[in-house]
């Protein structure tokens, strides 16, 4: 299972359409989520309005939290999405199976058998989820917080019986033509990590769309090139990536 | 994703079961939980009354009702009375029906009733939670408000929808009662996240200022020291200091362990407390006790002299 997740604080205002890009991540089977993270003031109908379709667009869920709930909230959105995901998989099954049909049109015997199927499938696969940081100016007293967020999260993910793995992006990078750069590869422990977030340089632009881009460009090519054995001999494929990104 | 915010069904809302076909009439509503809303209901026609959930989602819902009836086999008193489908317009929702505890939530009960309750409830919910541990699941979720005590201290845990089985990740969590919040180990489920959860609980009941305090720190020095050391200020702790020590450091071999330790050190002791604290006789029936020895005295004298 693929995810992105999205932490932002407002509007995209740089290239591709966001929304676009996250269709392209759906088309991809990877899965967006996003968080719009406030402090004081609104997020503005536009940046609300945004965040929503992003989401949908993604096949994800979108929420708009203070940084005190950050944790729990993409901890819980991270769960759900999981859930979700195989669900769909498995409705897609049961429709297989039964013509026309789902989850609630079982009897309550076999859909008991189905949910216990969907917790084991849940908790088992392997789950890789991205996260794409908005570090434009507004964002930056909140960056302790989401990275004490992204933290907590990955104490959750060690906590499945499946192998999970998190990687970490920030946007926009120190010059025009880079949109993502990347802090974290992917990694099961974040102990070693001291600070994701070392010299930001805050620049006015804020490009959600060709971040998304890049970040969908990594998976893609860590699925091309190392045909799904991410999970396997990871080393050598990490220092690929990683110099294929930065 | 498909949360619904379907509003509360007002009282009087009949419930009727899809496949067993049972009929339930809502009385109100008795809370929310994270995956759906709790109401007060009495069988129509039937006596008694139950707790029934009415889940946001099928799937979460069911997942609660598997535990649930994985667990019905273990337990002496099953919790659960049964699961079935309600019509709500043109939707299906999906709700069980739980045996209803009439109590509070266990930090009102000690903040009413005094913390020298905590010995016997503690022991109340130990045992309720060994016996959880035996059938190889962790509750995850543990903290006051899924604890309901009833009148005279028994005590039952209510809300399964964290629980999960031993080795899988834990589910629903509260920072406070956290073993991750406190830097303190995983988030997999096993019987000493519980412990942990539990010896939280118990120093937020004993004192509750402290644990905030504690817990408003930078959370990469958040841990488990920063507990010890506000148990070693407040004397309060003193009985409980040695257990809750050692739940927090996760040194239980299981729940029987912790239990018989808790029987041992705490519940033990505080019954001996109870019996050691001096009868008084109060003022007014020495000083009757005074008048009528002087009145039988002089009553001797008036008695002799005549």
């Amino acid at each position: 299972m693929k995810q992105i997740l999205l932490i932002t604080d407002g509007c995209s205002n740089v290239g591709t359409s966001p929304v676009l890009a996250a269709a392209h991540a759906l088309q991809d089977g990877i899965v967006v989520n996003v968080v719009g993270v406030l402090d004081y003031g609104t997020i503005g109908e536009l940046g609300g309005l945004e965040i929503q379709e992003i989401a949908k667009a993604g096949g994800g869920i979108h929420r708009i939290v203070g940084t005190p709930q950050l944790a729990q909230t993409i901890q819980m959105m991270t769960r759900k999405t999981v859930v979700q995901t195989i669900q769909q998989a498995v409705n897609k099954e049961i429709q297989h199976i039964l013509g026309d049909g789902s989850l609630e049109d079982l009897p309550p015997a076999k859909r008991s058998q189905v949910v216990e199927v969907v917790d084991e499938l849940a908790e088992t696969s392997p789950l890789q989820v991205a996260l794409l940081i908005d570090a434009s100016a507004s964002m930056k007293p909140k960056l302790a917080a989401v990275e004490e967020a992204i933290r907590d999260l990955m104490l959750s993910l060690k906590a499945r019986a499946g192998s999970s793995k998190l990687s970490v992006f920030h946007f926009p990078g120190k010059h025009s033509g880079e949109d993502a750069v990347m802090d974290v590869n992917w990694t099961s422990d974040l102990d070693g990590v001291r600070s994701m977030f070392g010299r930001l340089q805050m620049r006015g632009a804020t490009p959600t769309g060709p971040a998304l881009l890049k970040v969908i460009e990594f998976y893609r090519y860590g699925t091309l090139e190392g045909n799904q054995s991410w999970q396997g001999h990871s080393s050598q494929e990490e220092g690929m990536l990683g110099d294929y990104v930065v | 994703m498909t949360t619904s915010s379907s509003p509360a069904y007002p009282p009087g809302t009949v419930i009727t079961g899809k496949w067993g076909r049972s009929r339930y009439i809502v009385e109100r509503l008795l809370g929310k939980g994270a995956n759906g809303k709790v109401y007060l209901v009495r069988p129509s026609g039937g006596r008694g009354r139950y707790a029934l959930k009415v889940g946001y989602d099928a799937l979460d819902l069911q997942s609660e009702i598997n535990v649930l009836n994985a667990l019905k086999e273990q337990m002496p008193d099953p919790y659960l009375v049964e699961a079935d489908d309600h019509l709500e317009g043109s939707r299906e929702v999906t709700f069980y029906v739980m045996r209803y505890i009439e109590g509070s939530p266990l930090h009102r009960f000690i903040r009413a009733r005094g913390t020298e309750w905590l010995a016997l409830i503690g022991l109340k919910l130990l045992e309720k939670l060994s016996v959880l541990h035996a059938s190889g699941y962790a509750f995850g979720d543990l903290k006051p408000d899924n604890v309901m005590v009833s009148a005279y201290g028994r005590v039952e845990l209510i809300d399964y929808g964290g629980v999960s089985r031993f080795g899988r990740s834990v589910k629903q969590f509260t920072e406070w009662y956290d073993r991750g919040y406190w830097n303190a180990g995983s988030r997999t489920g096993d019987g000493s996240y519980d412990l942990f959860s539990f010896a939280v609980m118990c120093i937020g009941l004993l004192d509750e200022k402290a644990l905030r305090e504690a817990s408003c720190q930078l959370p990469q020095t958040r841990s488990v020291s920063d507990l010890q050391q506000l148990m070693r200020r407040n004397p309060v702790f003193k009985p409980y200091a040695a257990w809750l020590n050692k739940a927090l450091a996760g040194d239980f071999a299981d729940s029987r362990e912790a239990l018989n330790e808790w029987k041992r050190r705490i519940y033990e002791a505080s019954e001996r407390h109870v019996r050691q604290i001096p009868v008084r006789t109060p003022r007014w029936l020495k000083n009757a006790f005074g008048i009528s020895a002087a009145v039988l005295a002089c009553a001797i004298y008036l008695f002799l002299r005549s």
